[in-house]
């Protein structure tokens, strides 16, 4: 294992979200807002009938991306995610939607159709919103803030612990591989260079991980109950004081009205639509 | 010295077990006194813990018979949550007494805290204090997995000390440690004593036990096989045969003895186990 896998299977190691800590405008944002904008911006794009906007927005995210300082990575996760579905749904609705009248193009076996693929671009488009505002609400949004807004707002704790255990959970498990793969690395066993290396060294590592996240689990609801975890009669309180500036007041604004113009011009284009 | 713990007649089998893990236990802690816990591995030690915390029977599921109270409040007929306001729990792998909801220790320390609705300004205070009892001032802003398996177990320890309860239980805390590490824990778990904390620790440092302890509670599958002060424990040389160890020190003190060198009690410390080697040298 070169020393650069190895730090990196250290740090992975070591997180316990996926929250980065970089002092930034984004992240010093309030979670609410940043909840705000996902919800605001994701169901305005997908109740808008045209695909522009929405990529609009994912071109806002980018600059979004870069305020936080978090542009290379952002890039790419939305590539990763963006290529493979665009391919996918591009292979199932361009070819086989049985929307599709305007023929593109004429393969032989099947005919792609401009419905199908304004639909692909459509559908993409509205979940990079989602998943590109998710993405930079959970690598921006320190958990703990996250969960003292979302309680402060009336969420339930239970419902709070929940967030933060699945926010959680996924670096954890990384924790837990590398934790694995550092022990495999010591009684000599290569589990980097090429796929089937890496592969063959990850396949017997999926059995501990999964069983020793069961034996979490009940370890976890153990320590939770000991420290007061769901006392009843009680309202939890944090260490994390927030305060909602004007500025952000004013961008909850925008954002319900942004929802708001969607929603009404989505209204007003399909009873357009429907008349003519 | 009233009972903080009182346990009667305490018979525990897990589901699906044969065996009984708890057979019939019966013996009370006073205030402010500090019981050690010792015994072989698996002769009940983490069970009887669990049963004072209540997480037996509430947690783990099995036969119960008997009862545990806690300062007047019957393990079996209270939520978890109450009971965590009177007595806390260590366990023996620190890294299972973290919430893993939170990136910072003063967040770590405080998560019992804030379940339990305790005002910001007041929580602060007490991980200010806490911190400084188990020296991680400076770890404050640190990631709880950051730390070393020291630290973590302090931070573990403060994390159970921070709901100021009156009784705190050590599951064999130490076992994960480096001796330095070990003691420096051990020294926390002394001064917290002194300032009143009634302790009740399993441990398998016999040399530690013996050092500190008020009285030695001896399991041996599942039964108390002795309960008396550290010296009349371990003086016993049947003690072996339940697989505990004893002292050097009590070895030491009994093979002067064979030796018709010494006469007395054997020593239980360093200190002891010196005062007799410069009697001796001196004669």
């Amino acid at each position: 294992m070169s020393e650069k896998s190895k730090q990196a299977a250290k740090s992975k190691s070591k997180k316990t979200s996926s929250y980065v800590p970089i002092d930034s405008p984004i992240d010093r944002l309030h979670p609410m807002i940043k909840i705000y904008a996902i919800f605001c911006l994701g169901i305005g794009c997908a109740v808008f009938p045209f695909l522009w906007l929405a990529y609009s927005v994912v071109v806002f995210l980018f600059f979004v991306a870069w305020k936080a300082k978090m542009l290379t990575k952002f890039a790419g996760f939305i590539t990763a995610f963006a290529i493979p579905i665009t391919v996918m749904l591009l292979f199932i609705q361009g070819l086989y939607s049985p929307k599709n009248v305007t023929i593109l193009a004429d393969f032989g076996f099947a005919k792609l159709g401009l419905e199908g693929v304004l639909y692909t671009f459509k559908t993409v488009g509205t979940l990079l919103v989602f998943l590109g505002s998710f993405y930079l609400m959970t690598t921006t949004t320190y958990p703990g803030k996250l969960v003292t807004a979302m309680q402060d707002a009336g969420l339930n704790p239970k419902a709070g612990y929940l967030v933060l255990a699945s926010l959680n959970v996924v670096p954890q498990i990384q924790r837990r591989i590398a934790v694995i793969q550092e022990a495999q690395t010591a009684r000599g066993v290569e589990v980097t260079g090429k796929l089937k290396t890496r592969f063959t060294a990850f396949l017997p590592i999926i059995g501990p991980t999964v069983m020793s996240s069961l034996i979490d689990v009940q370890e976890r609801g153990m320590t939770l109950e000991i420290r007061g975890f769901g006392a009843k009669g009680v309202k939890p309180s944090s260490l994390t004081e927030l305060n909602v500036s004007p500025a952000e007041k004013a961008i909850k604004r925008v954002l319900v009205t942004f929802l708001i113009l969607c929603i009404a011009f989505a209204f007003s284009w399909a009873i357009f639509t429907r008349v003519r | 010295m009233p009972a903080v713990i009182q346990v009667e007649n305490l018979s525990f089998r897990y589901a699906e077990a044969k065996k009984y893990a708890l057979k019939d236990l019966n013996f009370s802690v006073e205030q402010n006194e500090f019981l050690c816990i010792i015994g072989a591995n698996g002769s009940g030690k983490s069970t009887l813990c669990n049963a004072l915390m209540g997480l037996i029977p509430s947690y783990f599921s099995g036969k119960m018979k008997g009862k545990v109270t806690i300062m007047g409040e019957t393990t079996s007929e209270t939520t978890i949550g109450n009971l965590s306001k009177k007595i806390g729990l260590v366990f023996q792998n620190p890294f299972n007494q973290l919430s893993y909801t939170t990136s910072t220790v003063e967040e770590e320390l405080a998560y019992g805290l804030c379940n339990m609705g305790v005002p910001r300004d007041e929580m602060a205070r007490r991980v200010k204090e806490i911190a400084k009892i188990i020296r991680v001032e400076k770890l404050l802003k640190k990631n709880p997995l950051e730390l070393s398996g020291g630290q973590v177990q302090r931070v573990a320890i403060g994390s159970a000390l921070i709901m100021k309860p009156s009784v705190l239980v050590l599951d064999e805390c130490t076992t994960q440690l480096d001796p330095l590490g070990s003691e420096e824990v051990f020294d926390i778990v002394k001064d917290l004593n002194k300032d009143g904390v009634t302790v009740v620790m399993a441990d398998h440092d016999m040399e530690r036990v013996a050092r500190c302890a008020d009285r030695v509670l001896v399991m041996s599958d599942g039964e108390i096989i002795a309960l008396d002060t550290p010296r009349a424990v371990f003086e016993n040389e049947e003690l072996s045969k339940h697989g505990v160890d004893m002292p050097d020190y009590i070895r030491f003190g009994i093979a002067l003895r064979e030796e018709k060198l010494y006469e007395g009690l054997s020593p239980l410390t360093e200190t002891e186990a010196i005062i007799i080697g410069k009697e001796l040298v001196s004669l």
